[in-house]
Formats: C-alpha cells, structure tokens, sequence
C-alpha cells in the first residue's frame, strides 16, 4: 500500500498522569511484519502549526513502511488539554513517557523517537528515561542549546517593534528574563510564556544529556543545503567519542517549521525514511 | 563590507525567507525592513537566529533594529563586526 492510500489515524485522549492528550495513531501497514513504533514529538508554539501538514505525510509513510506512528500533541498544546501558560518541560517529559508506554502496549515494544527542532531536544532528554532505550532517534533539524533557543523566541517579541505586529511591554531580552524568574506570564507572539516553561527549556541542553543509546539519524534541513553548524559539530564529536551510531544527513527543503503554507518536501521524507531503513 | 559576505548573506537571506529566484536580486543596497513582504517577526527572529548559527556569532537585543535590517548591507556589516577578526 502506498502512503497515498493510507487510511485516516484513529484519533483520541490517551489519559496522561498530567492530564489528556490529543493522540493521532497511524497503525502499521497490514501485510508486513510490524517494524516498530514511532513517537512523533512536535515542536515548539507555531512552528507545531507550521509543520503540521509535513509531519502527518511523514507519519502516514512511515506507517506505509511498517511502523505505527503516535503524534501526540503536548500538555497545552495543538487540542490537548491544558493551557500552553501552565505547561512545564518536566510535564512535557511525562506526556512523552506517557506516549511512548502507549505505543509499547498497542503497537510495539520497539518504540523509537522522532522528533522536530525542540521536540529533537526533547526527544533526546527522554530517550535515556524510557523503560527501554529506543533503537533508532530520528531528528529532524535538532535544537540543540535551550538557551539560545529561548533567547531566539524572545527575540520575535523584540523583533515586533521593528514590523508592529504584536502589542508588547518588554524591550530588552534582560528585562524578560527577570519577568520570567519573577514569575510574570509574558506574551510572545501570541504564546504565554510561564517562568516555569522558560525555565525547563533554558536548561535543555543536548550537550550536556546523556548520549543517546541507539542509532542516531539527524537530518539537517535547509533551503541551500548547508552543514550544520559548530555547536552541532561539537555535539557529533562528543557523541562519537562516546561510540555513539550516529548519521548526518544533509537535506535540501525550506524550514518548513518557520512559516505557513510550504509544499512537503518529498525530498525530507524520503531521506528520512532511507535513513531508517538503511542497514546500520 | 566585502563581496563575499554580501554574497553568503544573500544566500543565507534567500534560504531562510524562502525567496527563491528573487533572492539573486538582492544587492547590498537593498532594502529589507518595509521592502520584503516575508519580513515579519517570526522573519527577522529566522534571520537572526541563522546568522547566529552560520556565522558562530551572538546576536544582541541592539541588532534587533530598524538600522541593522535595513538593507542586505547592514546586515553584512553587522556580521563583519562580529567575527572575531
């Protein structure tokens, strides 16, 4: 069966120990041996919207190829339950674990991880606290610093007195910070943004995580189609000291996450799935 | 500012926004604030944070400016001022 003629997911609650969350399942194609499963963890505020569409085709062909596919949207976020003010990284980290235990009783015990920009980050602070290492980590252009990923999203709150696009009370990313540590909510590009959240996510750090147990597929995707940058060169040199299977893979495809309305990139998910089904 | 960054930051600009064709046009008198329709805030954070990590540079609240993204060249300057020489 191709991914064309792929049936709807099934879509419902699973009852996380924070509180529901929106689940779509796409079962495994019949017909094959079930490969594994794949827990799908979006990214961050918008760029989830954004990626959206490139994410359920992903989805649908990894099923096609014999994986069930669980894309579960996070505490606050997409139509879980929740507001996106009260998430925390450590609830993000139960909803993760959550999902992973249920595709492990429906699907798979072989559950890998699949993740996009923050939720890569995510997916690698996770993948040493589930029951059972997953075999193969798919990520799509990592966030590897939480930090600099967090100055970067106070930065459109910055950036919107140059466009006037968002009504704003911050003009230094110093101010926010302190906002944040005091504990006010700050509205950044139509996200409210607890202290709480920024704090989990400043301490994200890839570099600092333990190194990732199973086999490592990172697609860094671009428009031209660039290598990856220092700090991502610095991380591939600690992981492979560290015996980890790593495999870079550059890929040609607009930042699909950043903006509304791309085309997929049949380029991505081809990529993506070679990579999975390449002999190690 | 030299040819060669103006050239990377045309590249880089053309890449991020997603222009296309029309990013070969761009010079280094080029005006981007008020002049790319793509430019929003979501943009210019885009831009920003591509520049941190092409160019390994750290990009300050300041650099977020009308002056800074101005034009194609503003922006190259910016660059050239950050990297350690």
């Amino acid at each position: 069966m191709n991914a064309a003629q792929a049936p709807q997911p099934a879509a419902f609650f699973l009852p996380g120990r924070v509180g529901p969350r929106f689940c779509l399942y796409h079962a495994p194609a019949a017909g094959h041996p079930v490969r594994g499963a794949f827990l799908y963890i979006h990214p961050f505020a918008e760029e989830m919207n954004c990626a959206r569409r490139t994410a359920a085709r992903q989805a649908r062909r990894l099923a096609a190829d014999g994986y069930g596919v669980l894309q579960i949207d996070l505490g606050g976020c997409g139509d879980s339950h929740g507001e996106f003010a009260e998430a925390t990284w450590q609830g993000w980290r139960d909803d993760v674990l959550d999902g992973a235990a249920w595709l492990s009783d429906h699907c798979s015990p072989n559950v890998n991880l699949w993740g996009l920009r923050m939720g890569a980050l995510l997916a690698l602070d996770c993948c040493t606290r589930l029951p059972r290492a997953p075999e193969q980590m798919l990520l799509w252009q990592p966030v590897i610093n939480g930090r600099r990923f967090l100055n970067q999203f106070l930065r459109i709150a910055l950036a919107s007195k140059l466009t006037g696009e968002f009504a704003q009370a911050y003009t230094d990313s110093a101010a926010m910070r302190v906002a944040l540590i005091k504990g006010d909510m700050l509205e950044i590009g139509g996200y409210e943004l607890s202290g709480g959240l920024a704090g989990g996510i400043d301490a994200a750090d890839a570099a600092l995580l333990p190194a990732p147990l199973g086999s490592v597929q990172w697609l860094e995707i671009s428009a031209d189609g660039v290598e990856p940058g220092e700090a991502a060169q610095r991380l591939f040199g600690a992981w492979r000291a560290a015996g980890v299977s790593l495999d870079v893979h550059l890929v040609t495809a607009p930042p699909f996450w950043a903006t509304h309305g791309h085309e997929v990139s049949d380029a991505l998910l081809d990529a993506s799935v070679s990579a999975l089904l390449e002999p190690a | 500012m030299s040819d060669q960054t103006v050239a990377a930051l045309r590249q880089l600009l053309t890449a991020t926004l997603n222009l296309g064709a029309r990013g070969q046009a761009l010079q280094a008198d080029t005006e981007l604030l008020g002049n790319l329709p793509e430019l929003d805030s979501m943009a210019v954070m885009s831009i920003a944070a591509a520049l941190e990590e092409r160019f390994d540079i750290e990009i300050d609240d300041d650099d977020i400016s009308a002056r800074t993204f101005a034009t194609l060249g503003s922006l190259a300057a910016l660059v050239e001022r950050k990297i350690p020489a």
